[in-house]
């Protein structure tokens, strides 16, 4: 059964899953229900007055104290995203090279299922992690506009869309370096390397002058750094993210039919 | 006689690292094929490359007519699969790894499956991590004869069993080559090989020394004779003879390996005026250790065991 992979991880990672997604829930449950506490603290948007530094690095762009203002700071461009990478680039790391390691990958590499078979199941467990986490936030984010939070849907379905591609890329980064490598700790390391780099690509680029062409190579501005809140996921946005996604399952399948596996 | 499996020029490197080198070899179908070797010899190598698992450096292996890197799923589908260092998830039972075994070959008649849990008194309930070696074992043996495969690769499949279980698997072993199935098991216990397997290649530093039946090994052993003289004898007249080796030299006591034709060493003897002889049959140990030492089986006019290598196909 192809689905007999995907079920097996999701049922090891289950206790994992349940909890950050319980966690950010809550957490973002919080950041909304505490929202028209601070709509008209005007002297947070001191902070992010004259488009500073300080709104740069929230990833706020206009008032702070605005929903998307607020949404960003609290939640969207740090807590979710980081959440959502420890996920998925721990998923991609122990997926295929962290079981192997640890030999218990050849419990489904000795059955009759081609490799390309096996990492579609690995990928598609992935996916399903990672939207799993944006829904339940988006959800709270959507309950939000019961608390001031007035939001057009769309555009919070959108901003979920990118940062669930955004974790599904940086997972497959990791699936396709674990692969490439066969090392668990290696592939945790470089892709969290990336991330890190990209993050800080895309917070400091509009204050840094010479940052600001790298952003295009940042994820994390076409997932969320472009102003994806309050103008929605645009297409372009969205393309970008689908297609270096693909390039990675790609990469991930050339390196895993060459990789030798113990 | 089919081939299930050929190797033919068979070698895997890591890097500079030997994995084995240049394995020749077929195991036809219905035969217990022994593949002995000593830890570190490249047995687990072989066996990752029969399963499509490595890549091999060059040569070329097939099992059932297939190369296992292009046509994997087809081979294993019909192949069991019992590792050396058996690893399963610590969290999940049992039970669960049955369960996801045979759904995902798509298993609907479970009733061998129930019959080896039964046969094996196979723990199902409790986490794998809180088992013994011997009782994950037992798990790993179930998960690989469960399908009733045409070829089982069976990697130290007893290591961690009584000897009750070890008994009891040797039977199953039997069972299944009775059926035309095959087995490829690959093994460092000496006895266990001798008891069930019909043929042997033994590997030694990733190369393949020896392939032959067992009777053909043991055929070929050298027999050991003890000689009981009444004064002290030269051994030196003894080593000079063609296959003789001076095992041990005490005075008058002399014990003596010998590779071949008996009558010169009796004619030395009888000049001498023994007072005693004793011949041994070959012991099929002793051959297997004659090969794991570290000096060349090549060198057999002294050491006795085998003349040549014989790459048996």
């Amino acid at each position: 059964m192809l689905a007999d992979v995907s079920l097996l991880d999701l049922r090891l990672r289950r206790r994992l899953l349940i909890g950050y997604t319980l966690g950010m829930a809550l957490y973002a449950f919080v950041i909304v229900a505490l929202y028209p506490e601070f709509k008209n603290t005007t002297s947070l948007n001191n902070l992010t007055k004259h488009g500073s530094t300080a709104a740069a690095l929230l990833g706020v762009t206009g008032s702070l104290t605005s929903p998307s203002g607020w949404l960003n700071a609290n939640l969207l461009q740090n807590f979710l995203p980081l959440v959502m990478l420890l996920i998925t680039i721990g998923y991609g790391a122990s997926c295929l090279a962290g079981q192997d390691e640890d030999g218990t990958l050849s419990l489904v590499t000795t059955l009759p299922i081609a490799r390309w078979g096996i990492l579609v199941q690995k990928v598609v467990t992935l996916a399903i992690q990672a939207v799993v986490l944006a829904i339940v936030t988006m959800i709270c984010m959507i309950v939000g506009r019961g608390f001031d939070l007035t939001l057009p849907v769309s555009h919070l379905v959108g901003i979920s869309v990118g940062v669930a591609l955004l974790g599904i890329d940086f997972g497959l980064l990791a699936i396709g370096v674990g692969s490439w490598t066969g090392s668990r700790g290696t592939a945790l390391g470089i892709t969290g390397a990336v991330a890190a780099t990209s993050f800080l690509v895309s917070s400091l680029a509009p204050v840094v002058a010479w940052l600001r062409p790298a952003k295009y190579a940042s994820l994390f501005y076409w997932s969320i750094g472009n102003g994806q809140l309050a103008h929605g996921l645009t297409l372009a946005s969205a393309g970008v993210l689908v297609l270096v996604g693909a390039i990675l399952l790609f990469a991930s399948f050339w390196a895993f039919s060459r990789l030798d596996l113990h | 006689m089919t081939a299930v499996i050929t190797a033919d020029s068979l070698t895997k490197t890591f890097g500079g690292q030997r994995g084995v080198e240049i394995l020749q070899f077929e195991v036809t179908k219905g035969e217990v094929f022994g593949f002995l070797g000593p830890n570190g010899s490249g047995k687990s190598t072989t066996i990752r490359l029969l399963l499509g698992l490595y890549h091999p450096t060059s040569g070329k292996t097939t099992v059932f007519g297939k190369d296992p890197m292009h046509d994997a799923p087809a081979i294993l589908r019909h192949t069991g699969y019992l590792p050396g260092e058996l690893a399963l998830h610590p969290r999940l039972t049992g039970r669960q790894h049955i369960d996801f075994v045979a759904d995902t070959r798509g298993l609907k008649d479970r009733r061998l499956q129930d019959a080896l849990v039964d046969r094996f008194e196979v723990i199902l309930d409790h986490p794998t991590r809180t088992l013994s070696k011997g009782n994950r074992q037992k798990i790993g043996i179930v998960l690989a004869f469960m399908h009733r495969p045409e070829l089982l690769i069976l990697d130290e499949p007893t290591s961690g069993l009584d000897p009750l279980m070890q008994n009891e698997f040797q039977k199953l072993v039997r069972e299944t080559v009775s059926e035309e199935r095959t087995v490829f098991l690959s093994s460092h216990e000496l006895d266990e090989v001798q008891r069930i397997v019909d043929r042997v290649a033994i590997i030694k530093e990733g190369k393949l020394i020896v392939t032959d039946s067992v009777d053909g090994l043991r055929k070929a052993a050298p027999r050991t004779i003890e000689f009981r003289f009444p004064t002290y004898v030269d051994p030196q007249l003894f080593a000079a003879i063609a296959g003789v080796r001076v095992l041990d030299a005490d005075g008058g006591h002399i014990t003596l390996s010998l590779h071949g034709p008996v009558a010169p060493v009796l004619r030395a003897a009888a000049d001498l005026d023994p007072i005693d002889v004793i011949a041994r049959p070959a012991d099929l140990d002793e051959l297997f250790l004659t090969y794991y030492r570290d000096d060349s089986p090549d060198d057999s006019s002294s050491r006795g065991p085998s003349t040549k290598q014989s790459h048996a196909r």
